[in-house]
């Protein structure tokens, strides 16, 4: 029994997978934030998951980035470099939001009173300029208890290069205060720039008792259930999943715990279906999430920021973290008019509270919801099956200034307001995959959470992708990608170096020390070295360039013929980012390994679905709003009762209970073997 | 499709991310730190009328320039003549959009079905364009024949294929051609890019509609604009000051300006400054009118994306030939100081009515930077950096510590491990400074000191740091700040022998410590009326030292429990 937890703002979710006979099941509860494990507990007696049997565990939670944004985690002390204790709060300087003169930084996770310095230097060589004086550590280290400190964090320049002293620091620091949790810089990453090593240690350390307690909480309420501990594992950021221990260690690994698993999830039903290339879409009820996945691979980012936003700096993690751009257009996301009197959608939403207007919870204002239901996309009566009748008079009512300001009818309106909310998400999808030297013809758009299936249809039609699928159970995805997920940890290593002036037993000693060191790890967390999977990258650019592209190296000994290879893989990939290549000397920047540890892959058995007649799923017809193809009278499907190999033709629409999915008159859509829906379009 | 209200917000978003694709391109594929990290340049579409459809920037000191750099493009060759794949490129100070020699303008034409639509364009900050100091800025130039290449709007790619011999000119004319021809590159790409989309959404939407939405999209951005105008109080401000000097003599230079609001137009004269001077710090007609629109637009909707309507009731009135407005062959490499001075002077002006959106005076200076010597492998190196600084209380909060001058603005300071790893120089600190400036109600945002430890045998080091001798300013009782200034402290030694706002090529050896000290901002009404907790906070903190909080916030604390033993703030002070 394999087994997938998602906990999110509003419902926790649950996907389960029993090996033996191949069945898929997902279920549901309400998120209890007062003890997000109550929610956890319930979802598996929900299910009736037969606990003792679960082979693996993966947990996906939002505890993390909200101890982060809501100010909620431990109070943490700084130990640093003499001279550089005010690195954290000069942080890059920079000035995002470049005509406000009143322009207020992001204020430190640390105050200045508890960031001590103490005397110690080492060189860019990783030579030591000067030892680390233990006197100073036990000065701050009592200084920093006086204070009441909660957690520790150690960062000490060009520790990247040789960690040496803030382990020796670290020493010093667990006896003088063995119980307070403590983050080593070089622990967390080894890549350079003292800012934003020295923030990721930070909030590494703020976030650090929180996670803790709720792990442990969480474990021990699985246990007590019959979990073996050794089946538990957490969702990280950079796609793959590691033990609790390890997410206790490192957090801030966890940080996008939650959204990364629906870009694994489609990354999986890719592999699937044979399509390796593949761009998902997550639409919730206040953002749209994409990210694109190459040859079966997502894309991930180094330059990770959270609360980062147009106008204001955020704060730098150096954790891998799977690309995903974010934009304020959901299904609660409120229509506006401007003072100069131009029509706006997002970003605030009107949430789960009140919701939409239509829901008839004390919204008033008109969100893309509303503007579907209004369009005739969202069947009124069928909301989560029913469960929640929605009301198109208050959606009415709400979207009537619009119409007003414009001289519209209502209907003309919600268009409007649909056509901007898919403009907005289709420059998203435009930033993950054109603006970034992909052409979305040879990709394929997996589309899911509550909104997904309903505006993926349309995007299609803009975006020119070659076909759009929807998974079973399109708002439960997240849970279900993480079933999918494997162990996986990252090592990165800053050492500059010119191609043409590399000594390959360098790079082979470098690759050889942390592929060693990723064995060492993923075995102690129960991976065979058969099940290991090594990746070796390399961040590398022209000379004098700044930014860098992530080049696939080969595995094996490199030698010096493999480096014309490597350079024209360089070569090759920056002039498909930049259109552009030079005669200039290349460098290597940084080292960057993957290690997965593959988990037993579970077999999705095709379902058992009936060839048979499409009037059997046939359940009406209604009036629906195709935009520039006009009203149609769209036939309305039931999807569970879809049979396999009969195309739906559009205008059409297949409704289950937590999604619709619209067909326009233009295209055709398919149930397969796995039940997914696949639309394309005709001719 | 047929044009609608609607489409009006679907193109001005489309554009907006198709200004935003330029700009990234262009970083990203970028070789100059002055590009890549302090994001010196913009990018922009422009209407076949030069009129500004929309523009990306990572500082403000480019905003709406670009649309006269297209229109002296136009002047030269006329429309006719162009076609796709041609490139244009001039960097002239004193005419089409020009700043100084370094600021390069890239104009790439685009047509659908044969008709012209608009042109892409960016100028930007490259590496090197030649002249008598590497890095093409110095503080002691006299002529603009000493400052580099000029590029008059030439023609630089024709259909496509990049002219060989204008190549090989430039590349003849600079000290690193290999990172001037990338940014050449990298701003090609970017113009492709534009393009690119351009072109899309001329066949998704037709030229017509295009062109009509342009239309609208401009009305609408004068419509907002003069929204907020209309909310400004009427009257006329004044604000006149110094600049430090020209490099050259010791002679403060004095600047003024005249802001009539009258509900329908934002007039900024600024008649009565002084005339150009002889050394480089002068400014440029094109620079002087972006000043004008970065205050407009910082007091009335920062938030608006940028077009040529935004602009419609902006005036910048000032004679040519004079500290702001030079004329050949005045130099002008260092042009920041005077863009900065009259962005100042305008805030002054305009402070009284818009403390909600202004804060006090801040370091204002980029506080430009240049080291630059042969390390110990003989290899050249030359750092280029600008410093943050201190910025000025606000009406409610305290002002920032270690920020980028207005004049910047998404630009990064150079990392110490990344900077030690590039130049041969020990960084000894990096850290506020926390001098007795800037006292108030609510404190100036402190400064900052950077020390440099040279590490070769000999290296040279040039800056730039205005506001030396005329410190930031403070409002309704608060304190000024503290200047901005350059150290040099000898080999052996701890005592600084030179302290300068300028210096030029100054030369250092092995063990030498260059320290950057940059100012601390503004105090906002009187440190007296500071409440006694938030003193207690900032000496424990270590934002203010105990001296400070007795001297000039009126309260002595007890050395180990800070608590308040003596207040001794008189009434009325």
């Amino acid at each position: 029994m394999r087994v997938a937890s998602d906990i999110g703002g509003t419902f926790t979710d649950l996907a389960y997978l029993d090996e033996e006979t191949g069945r898929v099941g997902m279920t549901k509860v309400s998120t209890t934030p007062a003890d997000f494990s109550e929610a956890v507990v319930g979802t598996l007696r929900k299910a009736g998951v037969d606990v003792p049997r679960t082979s693996f565990f993966v947990h996906g939670s939002t505890v993390i980035i909200n101890a982060l944004t809501e100010r909620k985690g431990a109070k943490t002390a700084l130990i640093t470099t003499q001279g550089f204790r005010d690195v954290l709060e000069i942080g890059r300087a920079n000035r995002p939001d470049i005509y406000n003169m009143s322009y207020t930084k992001p204020k430190p996770f640390v105050p200045r009173y508890l960031r001590r310095e103490v005397h110690e230097r080492v060189n860019y060589k990783g030579e030591e300029l000067a030892p680390l004086n233990e006197a100073d550590v036990r000065q701050a280290v009592e200084k920093i208890l006086a204070e009441g400190a909660q957690a520790i964090a150690v960062c000490f320049l060009h520790s990247y290069a040789n960690p040496s002293h803030e382990i020796e620091c670290g020493e010093i620091v667990s006896q003088l205060a063995p119980d307070i949790p403590l983050t080593l810089s070089h622990q967390i990453t080894q890549e350079w720039r003292e800012y934003e090593r020295t923030s990721t240690a930070v909030l590494n350390s703020y976030v650090h008792p929180t996670a803790r307690a709720y792990l442990d909480h969480l474990e021990r309420d699985l246990t007590k259930m019959g979990m073996d501990r050794r089946v538990l594992h957490v969702m990280q950021s950079n796609g793959g999943s590691a033990t609790f221990e390890s997410g206790k260690r490192s957090p801030i690994n966890l940080v996008e715990s939650g959204p990364v698993a629906g870009v694994i999830g489609a990354a999986h039903v890719g592999d699937l279906i044979g399509e390796p290339n593949v761009i998902s879409l997550d639409i919730g009820g206040t953002t749209a999430k994409t990210s694109l996945v190459e040859k079966g691979t997502p894309k991930i980012t180094t330059e990770y920021k959270i609360e980062q936003r147009r106008d204001t700096a955020g704060y730098p993690i150096l954790a891998p973290t799977v690309d995903i751009v974010e934009i304020g257009a959901g299904g609660g996301s409120i229509a506006w008019i401007d003072r100069a009197g131009a029509l706006r959608v997002g970003p605030v939403s009107a949430g789960a509270a009140p919701g939409p207007a239509c829901y008839g919870w004390g919204g008033d204002q008109p969100t893309v919801t509303d503007a579907n239901v209004l369009a005739g996309r969202i069947n009124p009566a069928y909301f989560l099956g029913g469960e929640i009748p929605l009301d198109v008079q208050r959606a009415e009512a709400a979207m009537r200034p619009i119409a007003e300001a414009f001289h519209l009818s209502i209907e003309e309106a919600a268009m409007g307001v649909i056509r901007i909310a898919d403009a907005n998400m289709i420059n998203a999808l435009k930033l993950v995959s054109v603006r970034r030297g992909y052409d979305p013809r040879d990709f394929v758009l997996i589309a899911f959470g509550g909104g997904g299936a309903m505006h993926a249809g349309a995007l299609m039609r803009e975006l020119r992708v070659k076909k759009v699928l929807i998974p079973v159970e399109p708002a439960v995805f997240s849970a279900w990608g993480m079933l999918m997920t494997d162990l996986r940890r990252d090592y990165i290593r800053t050492l500059i170096t010119r191609t043409d002036q590399v000594n390959p037993a360098r790079l082979n000693a470098i690759y050889a020390e942390v592929e060693a060191q990723a064995l060492q790890d993923l075995t102690a967390e129960g991976v065979r070295e058969a099940d290991m999977d090594f990746q070796r990258f390399a961040d590398m650019r022209y000379m004098g360039q700044e930014h860098t592209v992530k080049v696939r190296l080969p595995a094996g000994a490199i030698d010096d013929r493999a480096m014309p290879d490597i350079n024209e893989r360089f070569h090759a990939l920056h002039e498909q980012t930049y259109t552009f290549r030079l005669e200039t000397p290349v460098e290597l920047v940084n080292y960057h390994l993957t290690a997965v540890g593959r988990v037993k892959k579970p077999e999705f058995r095709k379902l058992d679905i009936r060839q048979g007649k499409l009037a059997e799923a046939r359940k009406g017809a209604r009036r629906v709003n195709f935009d520039e193809l006009g009203f149609a009278e769209a036939t309305i499907y039931e999807r569970e009762r879809l049979p396999l190999g009969v195309a739906v033709k559009g205008p059409a629409v297949v409704e289950e209970p937590a999604s619709t999915t619209v067909v326009f008159p233009d295209q055709k859509l398919n149930r397969d073997e796995f039940g997914f829906l696949h639309i394309e379009m005709l001719g | 499709m047929a044009f609608d209200p609607f489409t009006l917000t679907i193109l001005q978003e489309s554009l907006r991310a198709a200004a935003d694709e330029m700009f990234v391109r262009l970083g990203k594929a970028s070789k100059s730190p002055i590009i890549y990290e302090v994001l010196d340049y913009a990018c922009a579409l422009i209407s076949p009328a030069s009129e500004l459809i929309c523009e990306a920037q990572g500082v403000p000191g480019f905003t709406g320039v670009l649309p006269s750099a297209v229109r002296s493009i136009l002047e030269k060759y006329g429309a006719q003549a162009m076609k796709s794949g041609d490139v244009y490129a001039t960097n002239d100070p004193y005419s089409g959009g020009g700043t100084h020699l370094s600021d390069v303008c890239l104009i790439g034409p685009i047509f659908w079905d044969g008709e012209l639509v608009a042109f892409a364009a960016n100028k930007a900050h490259w590496t090197e364009v030649g002249g008598m100091a590497a890095g093409s800025w110095t503080t002691d130039a006299t002529e603009i024949y000493q400052e580099g290449l000029q590029l008059p709007a030439v023609k630089l790619y024709d259909g496509g294929e990049p002219v060989g011999s204008l190549i090989d000119l430039i590349a003849a004319n600079v000290r690193l051609p290999d990172s001037t021809l990338s940014d050449l590159y990298a701003g090609v790409a970017a113009l492709r890019a534009g393009e690119t989309r351009v072109r899309e959404l001329c066949q998704r939407y037709g030229v017509m509609e295009f062109r009509q939405s342009i239309g609208e999209m401009l009305d609408h951005g004068e419509r907002l604009a003069r929204l907020r105008l209309g909310a400004l109080a009427r009257g006329v401000y004044q604000a006149e000051g110094w600049m430090d000097d020209d490099g050259l003599s010791d002679d403060p230079i004095p600047i003024r300006v005249k802001v009539t609001i009258d509900g329908e137009t934002f007039t900024a004269d600024f008649t009565g400054s002084s005339p150009q001077v002889r050394g480089p710090i002068n400014g440029t007609w094109a620079r002087l009118q972006s000043a004008g629109r970065v205050v407009f637009k910082a007091i009335t909707a920062p938030e608006v994306p940028n077009n040529e309507g935004c602009f419609r009731p902006v005036k910048v009135l000032c004679p040519m030939g004079t500290i702001f407005t030079a004329e050949r062959p005045a130099p002008v490499s260092t042009y920041w100081e005077a863009g900065a001075a009259a962005v100042d002077l305008l805030w002054r002006a305009l402070y009284p009515i818009a403390r909600d959106r202004l804060t006090v005076g801040h370091f204002l200076s980029i506080c430009g930077t240049s080291l630059s010597g042969v390390d110990d492998e003989g290899r050249l190196f030359v750092l280029v950096e600008p410093q943050a600084g201190g910025w000025g209380a606000g009406a409610d909060k305290d002002g920032e510590n270690g920020l980028v001058a207005q004049g910047d603005g998404e630009t990064y300071n150079i990392p110490v491990e990344v900077c030690e790893t590039r130049y041969p120089v020990l960084v000894e600190q990096y850290a506020l400074d926390i001098v007795p400036y800037g006292a108030g109600r609510y404190r100036g945002g402190r400064g900052l000191v950077r020390d440099y430890r040279i590490l070769c045998r000999q290296a040279s080091l040039t800056t730039t740091f205005g506001r030396h001798r005329f410190p930031p300013w403070g409002a309704a009782g608060g304190q000024q700040g503290s200047p901005n200034g350059a150290a040099i402290i000898p080999a052996g030694s701890s005592e600084p022998v030179v302290w300068s706002g300028k210096l030029t090529r100054y030369p250092l050896r092995r063990g030498d410590l260059a320290r950057l000290v940059t100012g601390t901002g503004g105090g906002y009404k009187h440190p007296f009326e500071r409440p006694v907790e938030m003193i207690q906070a900032d000496v424990k903190d270590g934002y203010l030292t105990l001296q400070q909080a007795e001297r000039s916030y009126g309260v002595t604390l007890h050395p180990e429990t800070l608590e308040a033993l003596q207040l001794h703030r008189a009434p009325g002070a």
